[in-house]
Formats: structure tokens, sequence, C-alpha cells
């Protein structure tokens, strides 16, 4: 790995910095209390899907291991606990053994934030205001549009000398902010979904036999592997190419209870309060109404931990005092976690994250 | 050959349904629930048609196996690059399709590797760096750094690159050909 200046991003680099303030503008006036934290942590929530970065503190012979946080959740649940209210954390989260690309890197910026006495769909709305006011606040802004890339494609088609402008910076009408209309979401459930785009049943989604023969005809492989893998793989493949893509942003909601991570359960007591929001294709933000229960909490970090080892991922402590605090008594609240970078990519229109960066590490 | 689908490379040929694919992406990705995902664009070698398939990181897929035979580039046309092999004096269409903007950067003469497979060209490796003449570049001027640390200048073959300021006409730089990036310049 390298480090790259990329001093050419530096007009799209202040857009993405407009909307950073504009992330906190609209939480802080709406009275969420933003939180510093720390992303070095002793111990962790276990999941069972995500790599972290292991470190350590050294001080003369003493040495303690220290991990990178993946998100700030355990951080701020414990807050919640402790009956600080609405608040929110805007800042980096680390992630191990993605290699990066477009739409990920190991180090990115994270927009998470929890609303008492509220589940999913009020946070739904609440997302739904959020985007409204970006958008709003990005189409009426003033910006300089460097020509540098259009004076490229002007020379590649006339030659040199006729260019005009070349090099400097020109204001043009802004074509930022989103095409889609933002009145409302497009919901669909993870049911609704399989049957609309994979011909999955109902019935046959729940049941793991059952599905794995479905997507086995469907030219899947499926020996040797999980329902969870599979599940996964036709996801990505048939289902998320549609999401955000039918002129609004599209809510895709209550998944089955195997991907419940920190949700709480539906009563129908095989789906969790979970959504995912998309717009064009691409996954912006994953949504709980939290799981309050701390036994249930417990019997499923367990379940991860096992996993984790199972999968010879680095055994991290699992953070306990998540679930005293659990324990001491959680308020209902749901939370949300939103890649920052994902976002602004999309309003400013560009195909990869990286666009953002004026220093990146590749 | 099986390998796991994490291994995939742009440029690997592997057999998918039946048919003959070469890769043109492959993404890793890590969407949160259930294992890791290799999220590919494969191409069709027989007809050109381009598919998107996500394949579970660990699950084997069975790579082709191509030759790559060392030949000359010749001329193109509108639908191929024709490469010759020097042993044999064969000659081998490429579609242009296949080598995604490679073209741009070669020059009559060039000595590249075509994958063959039962003897039918499919594709070019693509060097790690082809060195080429410029043949326009604006003199630099005076700009703030942040615009003006790159411009565009004009290659022998007629492609299109960002450059430093200080690379002149007649300078030989070093490109990327796959992704048209500027690594350096000759020295002189």
């Amino acid at each position: 790995m390298k480090i790259v200046t990329k001093a050419e991003n530096l007009e799209n680099h202040k857009k993405y910095i407009f909307i950073l303030q504009l992330i906190d503008d609209f939480l802080q006036k709406k009275d969420y209390q933003k939180i510093d934290l720390p992303v070095l942590s002793p111990s962790l929530i276990p999941e069972s899907y995500l790599e972290v970065f292991e470190t350590e503190f050294k001080f003369l012979d003493k040495k303690e291991k220290l991990y990178l946080t993946p998100s700030p959740e355990l951080f701020l649940k414990r807050l919640l606990a402790y009956k600080i209210g609405n608040c929110y954390y805007l800042g980096k989260s680390f992630r191990n053994s993605d290699p990066p690309s477009s739409l990920h890197s190991f180090e990115f910026t994270m927009l998470e934030f929890y609303k008492v006495n509220a589940d999913y769909m009020n946070i739904a709305d609440e997302v739904l205001e959020m985007l409204r006011y970006i958008n709003k606040k990005v189409k009426s802004k003033k910006l300089k549009v460097k020509s540098q890339n259009s004076g490229l494609r002007h020379l590649s088609h006339q030659g040199f000398r006729s260019q005009e402008g070349y090099g400097g910076q020109v204001k043009v009408k802004s074509d930022l902010g989103l095409k889609i209309n933002l009145d409302k979401w497009e919901k669909i459930s993870v049911a609704e979904a399989f049957e609309k785009y994979t011909g999955i049943s109902e019935k046959e989604l729940f049941n793991h036999q059952l599905f794995l023969e479905k997507a086995k005809k469907k030219g899947y492989q499926v020996e040797k592997f999980s329902y969870e893998d599979v599940w996964s793989q036709i996801y990505v493949q048939e289902i998320e190419p549609h999401l955000g893509k039918n002129g609004y942003p599209t809510l895709i909601y209550d998944y089955p209870k195997e991907f419940a991570a920190l949700a709480k359960l539906n009563s129908d007591g095989q789906t969790a309060q979970r959504f995912e929001f998309y717009i064009n294709g691409v996954e912006l933000g994953d949504c709980y109404t939290e799981l309050s229960d701390w036994k249930e909490q417990k019997d499923r970090f367990i379940k991860e931990y096992l996993e984790r080892k199972q999968n010879k991922k680095i055994n991290h402590p699992i953070d306990k005092g998540f679930i005293q605090a659990l324990k001491y008594g959680f308020p209902e609240s749901a939370g949300i976690a939103i890649g920052v970078e994902r976002l602004a990519a999309v309003f400013l229109n560009l195909n990869s994250i990286n666009e953002l960066k004026v220093i990146n590490i590749e | 050959m099986r390998i796991n689908a994490g291994n995939l490379k742009k440029g690997d040929f592997i057999h998918y349904q039946n048919e003959i694919w070469q890769v043109q992406k492959a993404e890793f990705y890590s969407p949160g629930k259930g294992s890791a995902l290799m999220k590919t664009k494969l191409w069709n070698v027989k007809s050109g048609k381009n598919i998107d398939v996500t394949f579970k990181s660990v699950e084997e897929v069975e790579v082709v196996d191509v030759e790559s035979r060392l030949m000359t580039f010749l001329y193109k046309d509108n639908e191929n690059l024709y490469f010759m092999d020097e042993k044999t004096f064969n000659q081998y269409p490429v579609l242009l399709s296949s080598v995604s903007g490679l073209e741009k950067y070669l020059k009559e003469g060039d000595k590249l590797y075509v994958y063959l497979y039962d003897e039918r060209p499919l594709s070019v490796r693509a060097p790690l760096s082809v060195r080429l003449k410029v043949v326009e570049a604006e003199e630099a001027v005076k700009a703030d750094t942040v615009s003006g640390a790159k411009k565009p200048v004009k290659l022998e073959t007629g492609a299109v690159i960002m450059a430093p300021l200080f690379i002149k006409v007649g300078d030989v730089v070093i490109v990327n050909p796959e992704t048209g990036e500027y690594t350096g310049r000759e020295g002189k």
C-alpha cells in the first residue's frame, strides 16, 4: 500500500466536507447530541461477519491489546443506558479484510444516530427528512466546478489549440443532488423483494431446506454453504441491483432472524426489525429497532463469538459492560449507521468514494 | 484448475455455465449479512456479452488454462486488433471489445502476449507499463497548485492522458495502459 495524494479531488472534497456540515446541522437542529468517542477499545461487540484491526498499547514492560472500533455502537448504547437521550457520532470506523473498492475503504466515516422511544420506522422518517435537507442545500449551493475534465474532453475531440479556459475554473450550473424523488420511500419487505425479483416465495425464504433447494435449482452452489451465505449471494446478485432505482430511495425491511444482529425480533418470530436503504443500487444505511433484552443479547453474543472463533477471526474480548448496560435498563430505541462517503458520492453523482479523497491509502 | 472466487482477478478466464468468460472486473464485497462475496463482471469470449455475477468468495470456480504466446501487434480496424506469431507468421484477430481500452496505447510492432484457447485468440495481456512519446503538450502555465498539478498531454498513439506540468513535447512518458495513468518519465 502507498499514500496517494489526489489534490485534483479538492473541489469534490470541499463538497464532501459541506455534506458533513449539513449532517451536523440537521441532527443538532433536531436536538441530537453529538458525541466524540474513542476509536480504540480493549473489547468489542462480537460480529461474525467482519474482521477488526488489532493493535497494542505498550508502557515499559506492560502490554495491552486494543482494537479499532468497527462501529461506535458499543459506546453509544452504553450512554443510552445512562439516559442521555437522542445522540449521534460522526467519525471514523474501521473494518479489516475487505480490499478497498469504489464503495468500501477499511477506514471510513460513519454516521450513527439513535433515537429513544422510537422504532426503526421512526428512524426511516428521520432519514428521509435528512436526505431532503441535504439535497436542498447541495442543490442550492453555488459550486465551482473544475474545468479540468471538460478540458480533457475538448482536447481529445478537437486537438489542443482550440480549447478555452483550460486549467482554470469556471462556474457552471450545478448538476449536483439527487435526481430521484424524496417525497417518500419505496418500501418493500425482504420477503416481497425475494418474491418479486428472485421468484423465491415467502415459504421458501424462511425454511432453510426449501431455500437451499430452490437456490440449487437456480444454479447456485449450495453444498458446504450455510443458509446465510447463499441468502446473501442471491440478495446481492438478484435484489440489490433493483433497489433505489424506481424513482425513489428504497427502504427494504424485516430481514430474516438470522440477520437480526442487534435488532429486535418482530412478533412473527421469523423476522427482525431491521431495514437498509438504497439509492441507485448502493446500500447507504442499516437500521435496527434495538434489542433491549439483555439475555437474548447475551445469547446472540455467544453465538457470534463462537462463529468468529470457528472462522479463525481475531479473538478479541467481548464487551461485557455492554450487556451490563442493557441489564441496567436500556431505553426503547432505534438507531442507524450510514456510510457517509457513500452518501456524499451519491449526492455528488460520483462513481467512487475515492473521488472524494485528497489523501488516500491504496 | 479450481480456485476460490475470492482470488479471481481482472483478466482471468473461467468456465461458467458451460461457456468461457473473461473476468473484466472483480470486486470483493462484504455486505455485512453472510460471508464475503466476489462481485464480478464477466465477458463472454464467444458472444461478447457482459453479465454481472456474484460469487461467494470461498466458492470454487474453474479457471480455464489458456496459452499465452508472444506476438507482434500489426494494426487495428474497427473490430479487431491484428497480431502475428513471428514463428509461424500466422495472423490472429483479437476483438477490440476484449481489451478494454488497451488499444489506445499500442504501437505497430509492439510485442504482447496473446491469450489463446484451442488456437483461438481470446484477449491480450496488458503490459504493466508502456513507454510513449508526447506529441502535444501545453506549456506549463502558472496556475494554482491544485488545478495546475496535472495537464492533458497527447501521446504518439493519439491517446490523451493527464501528466504533471513539467512534461514537454518529445518526452517519453510511462503509462499504465489499464488505467491510463501517468506513472513516470523516462530518464534522458
